[in-house]
C-alpha cells in the first residue's frame, strides 16, 4: 500500500518538472536579474559605453540561461525528495499506531461485560458491609468486634448500616434476575453454570494432576467448576440470607403468621450460613483471585472485565477455541459476502 | 481522701484525750437507767407522736455493745438530767478503719456516704436511714447473728420498713418465698440484687439493677452451678440470653433491650408455672406486648422456647439447622482448603522443576 503511494507522488513530481513549469520559473528569474542589472548600470556614476552594457548584459543572460534550468530541477528535486520522506515517515507511524491497536483488541478478551461487572460490585460491597455489621452479633464475646461495633456507631446504627447493605443486596439479586432472563449474555451465561458431567470429571481429573497422575490441567470451558461452585454458592447463600433475614427484619409482622421457633430457626440459619459464606469468601474465593501465586495479589478483572489472551488459553482453552472457531467462521462468512457482492 | 485526712486528725486528738475525758466524766449506765429503766418513760412530741424513750438494759445487753456504756455512744449527754435532747448517735465515731476501740475494721461508711441513702441524708432529709436504721440501735447484732436485723433472712423485713410495697412484693416471689419460707439461704434478699452499703438508684449506670448491670447481677446467682445448680434451675438461661439478640444488643451498649427484669419481673418474679408470673406463657403476649417493645404480640410468641440453646436437642428444628450448617460449613471448608493445599503443593512441585531446568 504504502509503496504505491510513494511512487505515484514520484511520478507526479517528475511529472512536474517535466512540464516545464522549471522554464517558466527560469524566464522570470532571468527578467528579475536582468532588470535589476540594468538598473545597477543606470545608477553608475562612472559613464559606461552603451557597447559595454549590451555585452555585460548578453553575457549574464548567456550565464543564466546555462546554469538557471538545472540549478531550479535539482532543487525542486530536492523539495519533492524531502517530502517524500516525511509522507513516508508519517505513514509507518499511522502504520505502527494501527498495529499497536489491532494487537492489544487481539490480546484481550471480554470476560464480564459492563452489567455483570455491577452486579459483583453490588454484591461484594452489600457482603462486606454485611459481615462486619454482621459478625459481631454472632460472636458477641470476642472482644475486637465491640470496635467494630463502635465503628458504626453503636449498635442501633450498626444494624441500619446492616440493613442497608441488604437492601442493595436484594436490589443485586433482581437486577441478576432480570439480566438472567432478559439479557442475551446472561442467558448464556446460566446455561453454562449449569453443573453438568464434565464438571465432575474436571474435578478427578484435576485431582489426578494434583496428585502427579496427570501431566496437564483439566481444559476448561467458559467456566470451570471452581467458578461454577462460587456462583451456585452465592446463589444458596442469597436465598438463605435474605429469605431468613427478611423474617427476622419484619419479625413482628412475620410473628403474626409464624410462631417464635420459626424465626429462632431463621435466626440460626443466618448467623451459620453467614459464618459459612464468610469463611468461603475469605479462603477459597480470596484464594482464587487473590492469594494464588498466579493471581496475586489479583487482577482488575472485576473493573473493566477484560482477560489477557494468554490467561485465557490458560484457563478457559476451550472457550477460547470455540471463540476463535466462530471468528474463523465469520470471516468466512464475510469473504463469501464479498464474493457475492463483486 | 480529705474524709480521711479528718478522720486521722480525730484519731490522734482521740488516742491523746479519750472520749470519756472530753466527756467530762463516764456517767454510769445505772444513773440513765434512773429514768431510761422505767417501762412506760415517753414522751409526747408536739405533733402528737408518742416516743418511746424506755430503754431494756437486757436488749443492750444482748447486742454487741454490751460493754459500752450509755455515753460511749450518746456522747452529747454530759450531765444529769441531760438537758437537751441527745442528737442521733454517730456510729462513725468508732467504727472506722485503724479505730483504737476494737470496733470492726471497716470503711464501708464510705460506700454509704456515695450511696442514695447516705446523699439523702447528707442533702437534710431526716426520714433518710443512717446506720442504725438499718444495724439496730440498742439491739444491734453481729450480721451472723439470726437475730440481727441485717441477718440475711432479716434485710428484707428492715428494708420493708420503709419500702413496704416492694417488700409486700418481695415475700411473695419466688426469692422471698424461697429464703424466707423455705430457709434456702442461697436465696437473694434485697441486699444481693442492689448492694449494701452502696445501694445507687437504678438509673445510674453503676447499679447493680442498672440496666447495664442487671444480668451480671442475676448472672452471679443464675450462671453458677454451685448456687442454683442444686436446686434444679437450668444455669444455661445466662448464656441463651448472651447469645439472644436481647443480649448482644445488651452487650453492645443498649439500654432500651429487653434484660432479665424486662420480661421476669423485678421484686415479684415467679416461676414460668405460676400463673402471675409474666413469662407464664398465657401472660407472654402482654409481656412481649409491652409498648416500648413488641406491640401487638399474640400467642406465636410464646409458640417455642425462650432461651434457645441451638446446642441442646430439645430445641427442636433450631437444634438440627444448627446440626445440618455445622456439618455442613465443616465438610465444605474441609473440602476446599484441601484443594487449595494440593494445587499449591502442585504448582511448587512445578516451580521447582522448572527451576532445575534453568
Amino acid at each position: 500500500m504504502a509503496g504505491t503511494e510513494e511512487e505515484n507522488i514520484k511520478k507526479e513530481s517528475a511529472l512536474a518538472v517535466e512540464a516545464g513549469r522549471n522554464e517558466l520559473i527560469a524566464e522570470q528569474l532571468k527578467n528579475d536579474v536582468i532588470s535589476e542589472i540594468q538598473a545597477k548600470l543606470k545608477k553608475s556614476k562612472t559613464e559606461i559605453p552603451a557597447e559595454t552594457k549590451e555585452k555585460i548584459l548578453q553575457s549574464t543572460v548567456n550565464r543564466l540561461n546555462q546554469i538557471l534550468p538545472r540549478k531550479i530541477g535539482r532543487l525542486k528535486q530536492e523539495l519533492v525528495d524531502e517530502a517524500i520522506r516525511a509522507a513516508a515517515k508519517s505513514q509507518k507511524e499511522i502504520a505502527e499506531i494501527a498495529k499497536k491497536e489491532e494487537k492489544t483488541a487481539e490480546e484481550t478478551f471480554l470476560r464480564f461485560n459492563i452489567h455483570f461487572r455491577i452486579q459483583h460490585m453490588m454484591l461484594f460491597s452489600s457482603v462486606i458491609l454485611l459481615i462486619l455489621t454482621g459478625l459481631p452479633l454472632k460472636f458477641p464475646a470476642f472482644s475486637p468486634f465491640a470496635f467494630l461495633v463502635d465503628l458504626f456507631g453503636g449498635i442501633e446504627s450498626s444494624r441500619f448500616f446492616h440493613r442497608f447493605a441488604a437492601v442493595i443486596l436484594i436490589l443485586f439479586m433482581v437486577y441478576h434476575t432480570l439480566y438472567t432472563i432478559l439479557h442475551r449474555d446472561g442467558r448464556r451465561d446460566f446455561l453454562l453454570l449449569l453443573p453438568m458431567p464434565k464438571d465432575i470429571k474436571d474435578v478427578i481429573w484435576n485431582l489426578k494432576y494434583f496428585f502427579g497422575l496427570s501431566d496437564d490441567r483439566p481444559k476448561f470451558g467458559r467456566f470451570s467448576y471452581v467458578e461454577k461452585f462460587d456462583y451456585w454458592a452465592v446463589y444458596w447463600g442469597c436465598v438463605i440470607m435474605i429469605g431468613s433475614g427478611a423474617l427476622l427484619w419484619f419479625q413482628d409482622i412475620s410473628l403474626m403468621f409464624l410462631p417464635k421457633f420459626a424465626l429462632d430457626a431463621s435466626k440460626e440459619a443466618h448467623s451459620d450460613e453467614a459464618v459459612l459464606a464468610t469463611l468461603a469468601i475469605v479462603i477459597w474465593h480470596f484464594y482464587n483471585v487473590h492469594f494464588n501465586p498466579d493471581k496475586f495479589p489479583g487482577s482488575l478483572l472485576w473493573l473493566h472485565g477484560r482477560i489477557p489472551k494468554d490467561e485465557m488459553m490458560e484457563e478457559h482453552p476451550l472457550e477460547y477455541a470455540e471463540l476463535m472457531k466462530q471468528k474463523e467462521n465469520q470471516h468466512q462468512v464475510e469473504k463469501s459476502n464479498d464474493t457475492e457482492n463483486t | 481522701m480529705k474524709n480521711k485526712f479528718h478522720l486521722i486528725i480525730a484519731i490522734s486528738i482521740l488516742s491523746v484525750f479519750p472520749l470519756s475525758s472530753i466527756a467530762g466524766a463516764t456517767i454510769a449506765i445505772q444513773k440513765c437507767m434512773l429514768c431510761h429503766g422505767k417501762p412506760g418513760f415517753k414522751k409526747v412530741e408536739e405533733t402528737g407522736k408518742v416516743k418511746e424513750l424506755y430503754v431494756n438494759l437486757s436488749t443492750i445487753e444482748k447486742s454487741v455493745h454490751k460493754k459500752k456504756t450509755c455515753t460511749d455512744c450518746h456522747a452529747d449527754v454530759v450531765e444529769i438530767p441531760h438537758k437537751q435532747i441527745p442528737q442521733k448517735v454517730k456510729c462513725i465515731r468508732c467504727h472506722f478503719k485503724g479505730n483504737p476501740d476494737g470496733a470492726p475494721q471497716s470503711d464501708k461508711y464510705l460506700e454509704y456516704q456515695e450511696s442514695i441513702h447516705g446523699r439523702a441524708v447528707k442533702s437534710g432529709n431526716r426520714k433518710a436511714p443512717i446506720c442504725q436504721d438499718c444495724h439496730g440501735n440498742h439491739d444491734s447484732k453481729h450480721t451472723k447473728d439470726v437475730l440481727s436485723k441485717v441477718h440475711k433472712s432479716n434485710v428484707a423485713k428492715t428494708c420493708g420498713g420503709c419500702h413496704i410495697d416492694i417488700y409486700a412484693q418481695y415475700i411473695t416471689s419466688i426469692h422471698g418465698k424461697a429464703l424466707l419460707l423455705e430457709h434456702r439461704i442461697e436465696a437473694p434478699n434485697c441486699t444481693d440484687c442492689h448492694g449494701e452499703h452502696k445501694i445507687l438508684e437504678h438509673t445510674d449506670p453503676k447499679s447493680m439493677v442498672n440496666p447495664v448491670n442487671i444480668v451480671k447481677t442475676c448472672s452471679h446467682c443464675h450462671n453458677s452451678v454451685e448456687i442454683v445448680g442444686k436446686y434444679g434451675i437450668e444455669t444455661s438461661q445466662v448464656s441463651t440470653y448472651e447469645h439472644s439478640f436481647h443480649g448482644i444488643a445488651v452487650k453492645f451498649g443498649s439500654k432500651t433491650v429487653a434484660n432479665c427484669a424486662s420480661c421476669h419481673g423485678k421484686h415479684n418474679i415467679a416461676p414460668s408455672e405460676d400463673p402471675s408470673s409474666p413469662v407464664n406463657i398465657k401472660n407472654i403476649p402482654s409481656t412481649c406486648g409491652q409498648p416500648n417493645c413488641h406491640p401487638g404480640a399474640n400467642i406465636n410468641y410464646a409458640k417455642g422456647k425462650m432461651h434457645v440453646n441451638p446446642k441442646s436437642k430439645q430445641s427442636g428444628i433450631i437444634y438440627y439447622v444448627a446440626f445440618f450448617f455445622k456439618y455442613l460449613t465443616l465438610l465444605t471448608i474441609i473440602a476446599l482448603i484441601a484443594h487449595i493445599i494440593l494445587d499449591l503443593n502442585r504448582r511448587s512441585k512445578e516451580w521447582r522443576e522448572q527451576k532445575k531446568k534453568i
